[in-house]
């Protein structure tokens, strides 16, 4: 039996305030060595994470969920609040909530609005995420359109 | 021995920094997905983005996001940062492989806060290629402690 590959979330797929959890990621030493030997930003022994790196792996936290991932084609930019250190051995998930979907001639926009909350529920940092989204192609679209 | 660590006392508004450069390269890219688990196809499938605006595989954005943090504290002398608080910040350009990329930052703002210890000072930053195009630009506000009296 073959089973074919996810598709990716396109821009028409996306539900205006639709709200997605992730599951969670426990913020290890090796993640902050990792992050500063590659970036030169942190360090390594320092007790708290630094805070880029929790917004680095927010995103791979919505690579594990279940819906396919977005067909992004562009990301455009990013509004960022820091609202408590998380300290290494943490485990932080995130919350996203679409905020804006704008049709574009090409794509579309995306606003996301996410937050990273620890193992205690307590909202750790938050912002907006902004994308450039594509269109889901004429030959691939659920109405079997022959656009 | 002396605290050479730039406080906020220290830090003037108008001061402008450039820092060295730094190659990125396929290594940084795959490291880069292979510690956040963002594997998107932009970053990570070679023949999927002949096809696409860009040609090649390029840069996450939030990669050259933390390589400029890190280019930030070879650009200046330390400051002595209790944390970094917020951040506006567009990405205007592909960051490709094989593109060196430097920071250009200058201090815009200089805040008091509640806390008589710390202030917020607001940094102004571009990133720049080798071609000298902008491929990202925003603010970072950083909480910096006050020379101790």
């Amino acid at each position: 039996m073959t089973v074919a590959a996810p598709s990716r979330f396109f821009f028409e797929d996306v539900v205006l305030h639709g709200v997605m959890e992730t599951p969670a990621i426990t913020v290890t030493r090796a993640h902050v060595a990792l992050y500063a030997g590659l970036t030169g930003d942190g360090n390594a022994d320092a007790p708290v994470a630094p805070e880029l790196l929790l917004v680095c792996l927010t995103t791979g936290l919505g690579w594990r969920m279940p819906q396919p991932p977005l067909a992004v084609l562009a990301f455009m930019g990013v509004e960022w609040h820091v609202d408590a250190p998380l300290r290494v051995g943490d485990t932080i998930h995130s919350r996203s909530r679409t905020a804006v979907k704008r049709a574009m001639r090409e794509g579309g926009v995306i606003v996301e609005e996410r937050e990273v909350i620890n193992q205690r529920g307590e909202t750790v940092q938050h912002g907006k995420f902004t994308f450039l989204v594509a269109r889901r192609p004429a030959a691939a679209t659920a109405e079997g359109g022959s656009a | 021995m002396a605290d050479a660590r730039r406080f906020f006392d220290d830090i003037e508004v108008g001061e402008a920094y450039e820092s060295p450069g730094r190659t990125v390269t396929e290594t940084d890219i795959v490291l880069f997905a292979g510690l956040s688990g963002d594997y998107n196809v932009l970053h990570t499938d070679a023949e999927f983005m002949k096809q696409s605006i860009f040609g090649e595989r390029i840069a996450h954005g939030l990669l050259g996001l933390s390589i400029q943090a890190g280019l930030f504290t070879r650009a200046t002398q330390a400051y002595a940062t209790l944390a970094f608080v917020g951040l506006r910040w567009k990405f205007k350009g592909p960051i490709k492989i094989g593109d060196t990329i430097r920071l250009r930052a200058k201090v815009t703002a200089k805040k008091e806060t509640s806390k008589p210890d710390r202030g917020l000072v607001t940094v102004e930053r571009v990133v720049v290629n080798q071609r000298d195009e902008v491929v990202q630009e925003g603010e970072t506000d950083l909480i910096v402690e006050r020379r101790p009296r």
